[in-house]
């Protein structure tokens, strides 16, 4: 087909913290190099940055807490016109059982938050992305980076989603192809399990010492009663719901105007198949030390996001011919901390370095780009990603024996009793069913405190266009029906917390009913289907939820 | 610079847009010395129109008219139009970007193999060639864009990227100059039907006083002509929640919720719908709700006047006894 073309120098794939922070910061070091009058001159109008969702932030999910130290460095005057919502005054770490909730009599350094501001990560994005146009860089919202364009080796630019075809795949009057973008530079800034690095890392066996594995966040923003909670008041849990063998905990922050934001973040490495994070989550507001906050107040907003938690071994190549990959699809987030915004930023900031030098260079090779890998390294990202380096991998075999490690690890800087250590991908630790025996009854919420899926995915503003071909490709259904059922009860069903999937019985037995106009673009099944058979792509521009504000 | 305009008409009656683009090239003509326009007024028995088109501020106004010309057709313009760029040698083709436009001109341009710069909203003159300026990324960047290689070029330009009143008024009335065409029925390859406009809606449900919806209860789609017929008879229209168009069984435009219609009709007939709320959105401003569904614990039925607990396949037949009786 024959496509429009665009030429850019820098085209960054993903309008969150870690690629707006690479704009940013290259938009400000393009301006320097000309002011200096070194040649050639270089422009600003030639970086591009693509965003999937309809605004700038529509797509940004976190808890979140924000270390602010790497914004400080790419806008020093942040303080000022950022969105912070509202400093960490306190917090606090309590470890939960079914009725009870401990208080620890410390709270663990990493948990720590003095300093640290409760934010919106949406509209950190939102503000970032301001800062960034104003700057004179394009950002098109609302367009997607469907597929890598190679050159020989390199990676030379992608092509963006075709808008305008129907359920089968026919053009539509409003068709309209994909754009073919070239770029000197492609910077790949998906977040978690990105659609294009997930394939490139595939493709060209880029993968670190460790497979990457996820946890799930599930979140909810309240509004509640005046007086329920302190704003700046900062918890997180261990234990119940979740049981020992699991990783995870949840959280829950006091902002301001009575909002709270609270969650679950479950491993994505459990092993019963039928286990359910969204249901976890609805459990987890029940407990009497979260509905003694709740109780009387409303439920906002809903969303739910992946979390890359392998740390530094599970880091890919980040650098390839004409590519980078950075942020969360690199792996740059401290799961001890549940940190990564700080990361995504700097790591953003060394990328703009490091392509700055690039094309003043004119040489785009893996060897020049490997430069960015070093600055990472050689930053406090690497310290910090350093001293946690097995934190994750500690908790395979569950919590108890995670914490001692963790505390071993502590005091050695990080290296602990075996190091590095090993850890499968996630998908490889289910338990399979002996038979399909009958599902449990799914859960229903009281609709007060707690909510089916279907519900909360309304507070999530999902929408897409819904004459457009499924974004979610099984490449074969033969194996949902005829053996996942069997060996693992159809755990898509289970892990979605947005009800896209759907195994209905019918007449002539049993079909994978795709509901994706719910999908919240978590890509929780692309990761955690246990055969890999389900590819996440991009659905047509600007669908998705919208978390304006979460 | 010879600067041709495209009109366009359909049984004598402009195309509005068509004075937009002469004003297009009006402006462009006026910075290269030298530079004339003329309008190509095309159709059958079409004379009227160019006289009309002469009363504007241009150098000629070349007159087609064809039998095979009555009706629009792509092969009959195309061919057409070749011979005229071809007879009358212009640099620069302009035309309205509509959808008959968008029809014939890119194999009218391709014929002469030549390029074509659609869709643009603008032009900036340089020193030695025109740039157009089109949209893209929806137009969120321009970009522009300009020929290579020798003229005719062709150019058409969106609705509403000049203004058709600031057409300017020629002193005296253009000549007018008609254009023979060789065009023979046999190369014209298709045959237009009488001109209907789509109704933008089959049903619309948001004016129907009494609707029956279905959902996920009724199963199958072997089972929706119960719910029709029940709908006949009760004099209202059948709807459906999400699941049931997202099959097929029925098409979108009856589809209520909150990626369909939002309806409040008199009566609303919820026949085996759960309650989800971006179903719920759309007809909770119903003035009665009636919602049978076999689960007591179906959402549905917070939002329903009346409910009633069963099994659907057993209430629509007893239903449509009733109604068939009176």
């Amino acid at each position: 087909m024959e496509r429009e073309r665009l030429d850019a120098d820098v085209l960054i794939v993903g309008a969150g913290p870690a690629g707006l922070a690479c704009a940013l910061h290259l938009a400000r070091l393009i301006r320097q190099h000309n002011e200096s009058g070194c040649k050639p001159e270089l422009s600003t109008e030639g970086i591009y940055v693509l965003e999937k969702g309809r605004d700038l932030g529509a797509h940004q999910l976190s808890g979140a807490v924000l270390d602010p130290r790497a914004l400080a460095e790419l806008v020093p005057e942040f303080a000022k016109t950022a969105p912070l919502d509202t400093p960490v005054n306190d917090d606090a770490a309590y470890f939960l059982t079914a009725s009870r909730a401990w208080k620890l009599p410390i709270t663990p350094p990493p948990l720590r938050n003095h300093g640290n501001y409760i934010i919106s990560v949406s509209k950190l994005a939102k503000w970032l992305g301001g800062l960034v146009e104003q700057a004179g860089v394009n950002v098109f919202t609302q367009f997607a980076g469907a597929e890598l364009i190679h050159e020989g080796e390199a990676v030379a630019g992608v092509i963006t989603e075709d808008k305008g075809r129907d359920r089968d795949g026919k053009p539509k009057d409003n068709f309209t192809p994909g754009y073919e973008l070239r770029a000197k530079i492609t910077v790949l800034a998906e977040g978690p399990r990105g659609s294009l690095t997930k394939h490139l890392v595939e493709d060209k066996n880029l993968g670190g010492l460790n497979p990457q594995v996820y946890s799930m966040g599930v979140k909810e923003l309240w509004e509640v009663l005046p007086g329920r909670i302190k704003p700046g008041w900062v918890a997180h849990t261990l234990g119940w719901p979740l049981d020992s063998s699991m990783y995870g905990g949840g959280w829950i922050y006091g902002m301001q105007d009575n909002r709270v934001s609270l969650g679950l973040v479950t491993g994505l490495e459990y092993h019963n198949p039928r286990f359910d994070p969204h249901e976890a989550f609805q459990r987890f507001k029940t407990h009497p030390f979260v509905r003694r906050i709740l109780e009387g107040g409303k439920l906002v907003r809903y969303g739910a996001k992946t979390v890359p938690v392998g740390g530094w071994y599970s880091i890919p190549r980040t650098y390839l011919d004409g590519c980078l990959i950075i942020g969360d699809s690199a792996s740059l987030l401290n799961s001890q901390r549940l940190k990564g915004i700080h990361m995504a930023i700097k790591s953003g900031m060394l990328a703009a370095e490091t392509i700055v030098e690039a094309l003043r260079a004119g040489d785009r090779s893996a060897a020049k780009l490997s430069v960015f890998r070093r600055k990472v390294d050689e930053s406090w990202i690497g310290r910090e990603l350093l001293s946690v380096r097995n934190f994750h991998q500690s908790f395979q075999h569950g919590l108890w024996r995670g914490l001692a490690h963790t505390a071993v690890q502590f005091v050695t800087g990080g290296r602990g009793l075996v190091d590095p250590m090993r850890m499968k991908a996630g998908y490889e630790q289910y338990h399979k069913l002996d038979g399909a025996g009958p599902a449990p009854p799914r859960f229903q919420g009281d609709g007060v405190l707690t909510f089916d899926r279907l519900t909360d995915v309304y507070h999530s503003g999902t929408r897409h266009e819904e004459d457009q071909p499924c974004h979610l490709h099984v490449l074969d259904t033969n194996i949902c029906v005829n053996r996942c059922v069997f060996e693992y009860g159809s755990p898509c069903q289970y892990f979605c917390p947005a009800a896209v999937y759907e195994m209905v019985e019918e007449k002539g037995g049993r079909r994978l009913k795709i509901n994706f106009s719910n999908c919240v673009h978590c890509k929780t099944c692309d990761i955690a289907d246990p055969y890999q058979i389900i590819d996440w792509v991009p659905p047509e521009g600007g669908g998705g939820p919208n978390y304006e504000g979460m | 610079m010879k600067i041709h305009v495209i009109t366009e008409q359909r049984d004598g009656k402009w195309n509005p847009v068509s004075s937009e683009t002469l004003v297009a090239a009006q402006q462009i003509a006026a910075a290269p010395p030298g530079s004339r326009v003329a309008a190509v007024v095309i159709g059958k028995e079409v004379r009227g129109l160019a006289e009309e088109a002469a009363a504007n501020q241009l150098a000629e106004v070349l007159l087609v008219e064809h039998d095979l010309l009555e009706r629009y057709t792509p092969d009959g313009y195309a061919i057409a139009l070749r011979q005229v760029v071809t007879q009358t040698q212009p640099d620069l083709v302009l035309l309205p970007h509509t959808y008959q436009v968008r029809d014939y001109a890119p194999k009218l341009a391709a014929s002469l193999g030549k390029g074509m710069i659609a869709d643009c909203v603008g032009y900036r003159p340089e020193k030695d060639r025109i740039v157009f300026v089109r949209q893209m990324f929806q137009g969120k960047t321009a970009a522009d864009v300009s020929f290579t290689g020798v003229p005719p070029w062709f150019v058409s330009f969106q609705a509403g990227a000049f203004r058709g009143d600031q057409v300017a008024r020629g002193a005296s009335a253009a000549p007018i100059t008609a254009i023979k065409v060789d065009l023979q029925a046999e190369q014209i390859r298709t045959k237009p039907l009488e001109l209907f406009r789509e109704a933008k809606q089959a049903v619309d449900l948001t004016q129907a006083p009494i609707l029956v919806a279905i959902g996920r209860g009724i199963k199958a789609p072997e089972n929706i002509p119960l719910a029709e017929k029940l709908a006949k008879l009760m004099g209202g229209e059948l709807a459906a929640s999400r699941p049931i168009c997202d099959e097929g069984w029925l098409p979108m435009d009856r589809q209520i919720g909150s990626s369909g219609q939002t309806v409040a009709p008199k009566l609303y007939l919820a026949l085996g719908i759960s309650g989800a709320i971006q179903h719920v959105v759309g007809m909770k401003g119903s003035r009665t709700i009636v919602a049978i569904n076999k689960d007591q614990n179906a959402p549905i039925f917070e939002v329903a006047d009346y409910g009633i607990v069963a099994d659907i396949f057993e209430l629509i037949p007893a239903l449509t006894e009733v109604l068939e009786k009176k």
